[in-house]
């Protein structure tokens, strides 16, 4: 028994000793801020509202999980940021409006889709989540519900996109999700895309097979695994629908039930004659309508139509554009701009079903609302879901943020601003589809985007006036082949060097007026690989998404611009150590290390600290393989370690080293970020308001904030300001119970902006990052017992500020304004003192700071400089502005001072005028409380009016002159100052008249209320 | 040795993993902040308390007679406005912005605010009281792994607790306010839990949205008249 006492002491011991890892929650206060924006949206795949009350609307995105309003779409909160964040449907059960099921991964199959891990459940309105299974169908395309019997639940699984399995079909179960069953399955080869119930009859159920794959250079949409499917037995059996539809095969089906009226349906059908057909008889037979263009394109990628849950007759398209019909289908009108542009390429409609005219549409660029049945749209500007592929960063103050999105072009924000960083300040610069944006780094108002397909323009980023730049086919070469998402890169060691890249290497010293081909053709040109004008089957689709043998990545080293890296779609890793003279292809060398040949290098990361080494990743899901791949050479490509890490999920897009710690590294996947500390050994997955599976693309470091800024493919631009506490951070020091960060000289501000004066009137807007830098300490564990405070002294000791500690583990970040306590005010009035808030900034020196946590004390010192580059405050100024600040704050003190005797005088004649029985005292203390009462409306505002009757006595003078001086970055004007002059005469009068009046009446009257015993003995005088 | 190792660490980790249910980690919860029997002598409780921002200082003082009436006194700069609940009533007074009379709460406001008569807590006898009470699992609060627990009030209104498994102590909790046709969510975090002479433990500082309130004094069971709570 001893034994085992002392093996478990051991035990615990020993798990005790490596408790402190480092890990996301060491990040502590250091969170993601949500920059958005939320002016270009990202692609909207489901949007469910709660029928009951028509204003609880659950939307779920391609890469940015689920967004949930209570108010009809005033405002948004995001419910699934700790799963998969592509979703690919939600169902709301009708009698049970907080069951709610979201099924992952979107189905709107294109090039960049992502993939999902299965169906969740919900028992309270998204607040908390259950996984239910389903986890390898990895899209599913639509839940749906029996609306009598709510347990029963049919879940349509197109399936794997990249490659054969059996894990797709139409699954249904009995028991609310607990348990399921494939009901619906025709191949490996071919899911199910589309499911319904008629209303009426529910053990009726419409379901469309699909046969799609996609492979890295290309796509399939059809086959005769395609089918559109009717079962009268709740699926047990099923029947083939076929009069009246073309001839297979057929490609994409989607299609809906009239629930009003249900035998009605109305389907489009992808074959070689794409076309809407309607049946009047619950699918028995079909008739062919005329519509064409939006309302049969792209049939692979647009998936819905809708029909009005009360007028059979109403049918919705969105598609391409936004098309509706009030005859059945018959005819089609398209949705008007009266109300704005509305994005195009829609793939999900809500209807409410109790108000048909409110309307939900989503969007590749957002939701719109439309209270007039689809006519005109209102976009919604609050949903930070915004799918970039790559950010930049420039070197302005703030600095600004470049990026490219999916379906929404390229654009420029600011890291901060005035204010908070609205929507409005995001502009725009390129359109198309974006990808890699560049600010010039030698010319500010230059940037270079790109539209699909290596479209790159030089762009003037004052007027957004564009020159195309794109590299042409020379005379003997091959056609130029372009990636989709081209790279487009300048140097890291030599600033002015411009690359970008077909099959082919291309760089520019002037700013892409003439190119250089730096390379030969550095992929595998597999000509089996490059066929993609037959891409997309029974639809030819070629838009340069499926463009293959094309170079995907590249980098210059920061060490040495003769040494360029750069990466292909199709599995090359090559370098060059002469500026492209020679390369030498690495792709059989990471192969050894058991990285898939012919992956998709996605991301090179040649080291800063050393020109042999380099970092890349892999991606490999396009042929059918998530894992994460990560390698690691320390000899220029020769030899590959694999770096793993079972914290790891999903395929890999980036990696980025830090600029100073050669350890710190970042990886981004499809299903998260990824931080070490130790040069890749241990790895931990980044929460801190980074949604947990997260789909990062790209990662940067700003050189100059330290800030690491993350772009996602669903979530905006996330941004955790200064990292320089994590980057300092050893693991001696995270296994120490409270550590006080060192602080670098402050720069006296009173931050980076004005206030504006005017809040936000909607749409996104980001927090802006501290304008001060916060005091930094760490703590091993949250403090749960005793208080934790931190106190700053000057330099003579004096206490100058105290300000309440938080508390949690990790990195803890307190704000001080770098001022002192606000004035005691003279109390009471008829409102509250501003200047009660106000105090005047500390002059420059060397301040001491005590943390306190419980008992323990931990100091050190700060040094407060005064910015010596700013002209319009001078460190004269400053001293002026302090000096003057300093004597309206004494003016308050005083005037409180005064109006403190006044009420405690006032108080004892109220307190004791009723039990005074003499009437020469009572009608003494009634004088003295009508004198004192008659001084005390002179010194501040006691009038109880209404805020709009301003009334302004010496303490709101004082105020005035105050607030101006104490809030303002400089020198007093000359009439602030002989103001004050003025005000304090004033106040020492106030002080004469109190005394004054107590003269005249206090002795007398303590005199008698002591006669009276109301009131104690006079106090005996002390010493002499 | 090594399978005597083996078969600890099966059973260590059996013991951690085992499943807790709700009641177990309230009762630990209950134990950890002085025990029901402390808590159940609870009638009144005035907690006096600042709330800093930058300096500037802001009392707050919440008196609560259990069951009957919840006051909350709020001065700044020697004005003072009030909130007042009781069973049938709700009065707001915030004169600092120039109101000058006293404001009746909503039916819904009142109905949402009949929560804070409880001086006792939820948790104690939540059953009895017609809450209930479910514990989702684990998650990370602020870097700490806690337990969280849905409670559903009697009158409908929902908060989760998050309890740290070390202290058991609340460490965060989150409201959802609905009345008057809105939602709002209000995050509070729980800290510097001490034990008073009573024998119960209570945070002394609540963080709220716009600042961390410290409190200076707390009174349990001193005289507090149901007349306190009138406008």
């Amino acid at each position: 028994m001893r034994i085992l006492t002392t093996a478990l002491a051991l035990l615990i011991a020993a798990t005790g000793f490596t408790q402190t890892p480092i890990n996301s929650s060491t990040f502590g206060m250091m969170e993601a801020r949500w920059l958005g924006p939320g002016t270009m949206s990202g692609r909207i795949t489901a949007i469910e509202g709660v029928a009951q009350d028509g204003k609880t609307i659950y939307i779920g995105t391609a890469g940015g999980g689920i967004w949930k309003t209570t108010n009809a779409g005033a405002s948004f909160k995001p419910i699934f940021d700790r799963y998969c964040q592509s979703i690919g449907a939600l169902a709301i059960d009708p009698n049970n409006p907080k069951v709610i099921f979201a099924g992952t991964g979107e189905s709107n199959m294109r090039n960049s889709v992502s993939i999902g891990d299965g169906l969740y459940k919900s028992t309270d309105g998204g607040d908390n989540w259950t996984k239910l299974g389903l986890e390898k169908t990895e899209h599913i395309a639509k839940v749906v519900i029996n609306p009598r019997e709510t347990n029963t639940i049919y879940v349509a699984a197109p399936g794997p996109l990249w490659h054969s399995s059996k894990e797709r079909g139409l699954y249904k179960s009995t028991d609310g999700g607990k348990t399921f069953e494939k009901i619906l399955f025709i191949s490996e080869e071919a899911g199910c895309a589309d499911v319904a119930v008629d209303p009426e009859h529910p053990d009726t159920v419409y379901a469309s097979t699909w046969e799609f794959r996609r492979k890295p250079y290309a796509f399939n949409s059809g086959g005769n695994g395609s089918g559109m499917w009717k079962s009268t037995d709740g699926g047990k059996t099923w029947k083939e629908l076929k009069n009246g539809l073309p001839a297979k095969p057929f490609g994409r089906i989607a299609f809906a039930v009239a629930s009003s009226a249900s035998q009605n349906l109305v389907a489009i059908v992808e074959s070689k004659e794409t076309g809407l057909f309607i049946s009047a008889d619950g699918g028995e037979n079909w008739k062919k309508q005329s519509a064409t263009f939006n309302v049969v394109s792209r049939p692979f990628y647009f998936s819905t139509i809708v029909i009005d849950p009360k007028d059979p007759k109403r049918v919705y398209r969105p598609a391409l554009s936004f098309s509706y019909s009030s005859d059945g289908g018959y005819s089609f009108a398209d949705a008007s701009n009266e109300g704005g542009w509305v994005h195009s390429d829609h793939h999900a409609l809500w209807i409410n079903p109790n108000n048909t005219n409110q309307i939900y549409l989503g969007t590749d660029g957002g939701v719109y609302i439309s209270l007039d049945r689809g006519a005109t749209w209102n976009f919604v500007q609050s949903l930070p879901v915004g799918q970039f592929y790559h950010a930049s960063v420039d070197d302005r103050k703030p600095y600004n943020i470049y990026g490219g999105l999916q379906d929404n072009g390229s654009w420029v924000g600011p890291s901060a601003a005035a204010g908070g960083v609205s929507n409005g300040l995001w502009k725009p610069i390129n359109g198309g589809d974006g990808f890699w944006v560049q600010p010039d780094p030698n010319d500010i108002y230059t940037a270079y985007a790109e539209s699909q397909g290596g479209n790159i323009n030089r762009i003037n980023l004052v007027n957004t006036k564009a020159v195309n730049i794109k590299p042409q086919q020379a005379p003997g070469e091959e056609k130029l082949r372009w990636n989709w998402n081209t790279p487009i890169v300048f140097g890291a060691a030599n600033k002015k060097n411009l690359y970008m890249a077909s099959q082919y290497l291309y760089k520019s010293v002037d700013q892409g007026r003439n190119w250089a081909r730096i390379s030969p053709d550095l992929t595998t040109n597999d000509k089996k690989k490059q066929e993609q004008e037959e891409s997309g089957g029974l639809s030819a689709d070629n838009t340069s998404a499926e463009n293959h043998c094309t170079i995907f990545t590249m980098a210059e080293s920061p060490l040495d611009e003769k040494l360029i890296w750069a990466g292909t779609d199709d599995g090359n890793l090559q370098y060059t150590t002469d500026a492209g003279k020679t390369w030498t292809n690495v792709a059989a060398n990471y192969k050894n290390a058991g990285i898939p040949a012919q992956t998709w290098i996605s991301s090179i990361e040649p080291s800063r600290f050393d020109k042999k080494v380099v970092y890349a990743t892999f991606d490999n899901h396009m042929y059918g393989d998530h894992k994460t791949w990560l390698g690691y050479s320390a000899d220029m490509g020769r030899t590959w370690k694999l770096i793993s890490s079972p914290e790891f999920t999903g395929f890999a897009h980036i990696i980025r080293q830090d600029l100073i710690n050669k350890d710190l590294l970042f990886l981004g996947t499809e299903m998260g970020l990824f931080g070490t500390l130790d040069g890749g050994q241990n790895w931990f997955r980044m929460k801190n308001k980074i949604p947990e599976y997260a789909l990062v693309r790209d990662i940067k470091i700003h050189p100059r904030t330290h800030d690491l800024i993350i772009a996602t493919h669903g979530r905006g631009i996330l941004i955790v300001d200064d990292i320089s506490p994590i980057r300092n951070l050893k693991k001696e020091t995270a296994e120490k119970d409270v550590v006080l960060f060192p602080n670098a000289p402050i720069t006296l501000t009173m931050g980076q902006f004005g206030d504006g004066g005017f809040p936000s009137t909607g749409g996104w807007v980001a927090g802006n990052p501290p304008s001060i830098p916060p005091i930094k300490y760490y703590l091993k564990d949250r403090v749960n017992s005793g208080e934790v405070k931190v106190e700053i002294f000057d330099a003579a000791g004096k206490l100058v500020q105290s300000i309440p500690g938080s508390k949690r583990k990790g990195v803890n970040m307190v704000m001080w304004n770098l001022s002192m306590k606000p004035p005691k005010i003279a109390s009471g009035g008829a409102k509250i003192d501003f200047a009660g808030f106000l105090a005047p900034m500390v002059l420059p020196g060397e301040y001491t700071i005590k943390l306190k946590v419980a008992d323990s004390v931990y100091t050190s010192k700060v040094k407060l400089v005064h910015d010596p580059l700013d002209k319009n405050f001078t460190l004269e100024d400053r001293k002026k502005q302090n000096k003057a600040a300093m004597d309206l704050y004494q003016l308050h003190e005083r005037l409180a001072t005064v109006v403190d005797s006044i009420n405690d005088r006032q108080k004892l004649v109220k307190d004791n005028l009723t039990k005074v029985t003499d009437s020469t005292l009572k009608r003494s203390m009634v004088a003295y409380n009508e004198e004192l009462e008659k001084l005390r409306t002179e010194l501040l505002a006691t009038k109880k009016n209404s805020v709009f009757a301003d009334e302004k006595k010496l303490r709101e003078d004082i105020t005035e002159v105050y607030a101006g001086v104490t809030g303002q970055e400089a020198a007093p004007s000359n009439l602030q100052l002989q103001r004050t002059v003025t005000l304090q005469s004033e106040v020492k009068k106030k002080e004469e008249a109190a005394k004054v009046v107590i003269k005249k009446y206090d002795e007398a009257v303590k005199a008698g209320l002591r006669k009276e015993g109301l009131i104690g003995p006079k106090p005996e005088k002390k010493g002499f | 040795m090594k399978r005597i190792l083996l078969s600890l660490l099966v059973l260590a980790s059996a013991f951690t993993v085992k499943a807790q249910t709700a009641d177990e980690v309230i009762a630990k919860h209950i134990d950890a902040i002085g025990g029901a029997e402390n808590w159940k002598k609870v009638n009144s409780m005035k907690m006096e308390g600042v709330l800093q921002v930058q300096g500037a200082e802001v009392n707050v003082v919440v008196t609560v007679l259990h069951g009957k009436g919840m006051r909350q006194d709020i001065s700044v700069m020697g004005m003072t406005g009030y909130e007042i609940v009781t069973p049938t009533e709700g009065w707001d007074f915030m004169p600092f912005q120039g109101q000058t009379e006293p404001e009746a709460k909503t039916a819904e406001e009142l109905a949402e605010a009949q929560d804070n008569l409880d001086a006792q807590g939820e948790l104690l006898d939540y059953a009895t009281k017609g809450h209930k009470v479910e514990l989702i699992g684990k998650e990370d609060v602020e870097g700490t792994e806690c337990f969280k627990l849905k409670v559903t009030k009697k009158g409908g209104s929902v908060s989760t607790l998050f309890i740290d498994p070390k202290s058991f102590y609340i460490v965060q909790s989150k409201s959802t306010q609905k009345a008057n046709g809105q939602e709002v969510e209000v995050t509070t975090s729980y800290s510097n839990y001490e034990k008073l002479p009573e024998g119960i433990v209570m945070a002394k500082s609540m963080t709220l949205p716009f600042g961390e309130m410290n409190m200076t004094k707390i009174t349990v069971n001193g005289p507090v008249e149901e007349s306190f709570f009138k406008k």
